[in-house]
């Protein structure tokens, strides 16, 4: 990085829409995906354009739309993760509050009161 | 059950509800035919969706496997969406073979996952240790239903805890995963569980 670059001034993960060259590897299986509208370019492939159709009309989490798309959950990342980046799927973290990135397997428990909400909706549920 | 193969045309999409939800994701887990998928078609809100993961290793075998016309190997992954308006969350419930051949797999489903429901079947317990090895290495709380079957013998539960090597606060349910309120009792004890453990982590 050169001296006139400067400090990025937003972590990465805070960025609008989570657009950042890490979206790949931020992207989770319940990241919530949906679409800008703008619209499909010629250059997409039609996964691509399969996936931005399909969240044209609501969101949909990463692993739904590879349930729906009929693809891999690897590869929905990767296409969902150039979109993100160029501007055409907006990408929102699983939990409000706790971007993503920083939990990792084991690392840290969910809050308590989370998991007291969980309970509390299991239990309207029954 | 045997994990279904996607029908001929996919389900129209359900999308997520308007507002701040919060998704938080719980898996169900155990060996092949147990009733994990079973268990999230009876409370998902949604068809059930698929999806099938390559594996990097083939380690062809019976259960959650497929093998493709290419010879590569994939496992399934089922799962299903419950949303409880009043909490403002929607659940997820991934079905997840606990094999160690799948690790790499595992490791990305169960990253962020609150917790665990761990489906046994007396007539082979030891089917399940891989499985529980899994969860406790992932650093999982996790809840043990055995699965009742039409033809499940009469069983002491204390028999079982011993067999399974359970920890004393891991708790033990029994659970019919074709019954509704049978799932989300299971559900509702896993929760309760993890707000006690939230609670044990802070003395």
């Amino acid at each position: 990085m050169s001296q006139g670059q400067g400090r990025r001034l937003v972590p990465s993960y805070l960025a609008p829409g989570g657009s950042s060259a890490s979206t790949r590897n931020s992207l989770q299986a319940l990241t919530v995906l949906i679409a800008t509208g703008l619209p499909a370019k010629p250059h997409h492939t039609p996964a691509q354009q399969r996936l931005l159709d399909l969240t044209a009309k609501g969101s949909l989490t990463v692993a739904e739309s590879a349930g729906y798309l009929r693809l891999p959950m690897g590869v929905c990342k990767m296409l969902a993760s150039q979109l993100v980046d160029d501007g055409y799927l907006m990408a929102r973290t699983p939990l409000s509050g706790i971007p993503d990135g920083i939990r990792t397997p084991g690392a840290g428990r969910p809050p308590k009161s989370l998991l007291e909400r969980v309970r509390d909706g299991l239990l309207t549920a029954l | 059950m045997v994990s279904s193969p996607p029908s001929s045309s996919p389900p129209s999409p359900v999308y997520l509800p308007d507002g701040d939800f919060d998704l938080v994701k719980i898996l169900i887990v155990g060996p092949f035919g147990i009733g994990k998928t079973t268990a999230i078609e009876t409370v998902s809100e949604i068809r059930s969706l698929h999806t099938e993961e390559p594996m990097t290793q083939a380690a062809a075998s019976v259960d959650d496997l497929v093998v493709d016309g290419k010879n590569t190997t994939t496992v399934a992954l089922d799962f299903g969406r419950l949303t409880l308006p009043g909490a403002r969350i929607v659940l997820y419930l991934f079905g997840t073979p606990g094999q160690e051949r799948f690790r790499v797999i595992w490791e990305d489903i169960a990253q962020g996952a609150l917790g665990a429901l761990v489906l046994v079947d007396t007539r082979r317990l030891g089917a399940s240790f891989e499985v529980m090895d899994l969860v406790e290495e992932a650093g999982l709380d996790y809840v043990v239903a055995l699965n009742q079957f039409p033809d499940t013998p009469e069983h002491e539960l204390d028999l079982v805890r011993k067999r399974l090597d359970l920890e004393e606060h891991t708790p033990l349910v029994t659970c019919d995963a074709r019954d509704r309120t049978s799932v989300l009792n299971a559900l509702r004890t896993l929760a309760d569980h993890l707000v006690s453990r939230a609670g044990a982590d802070l003395s």
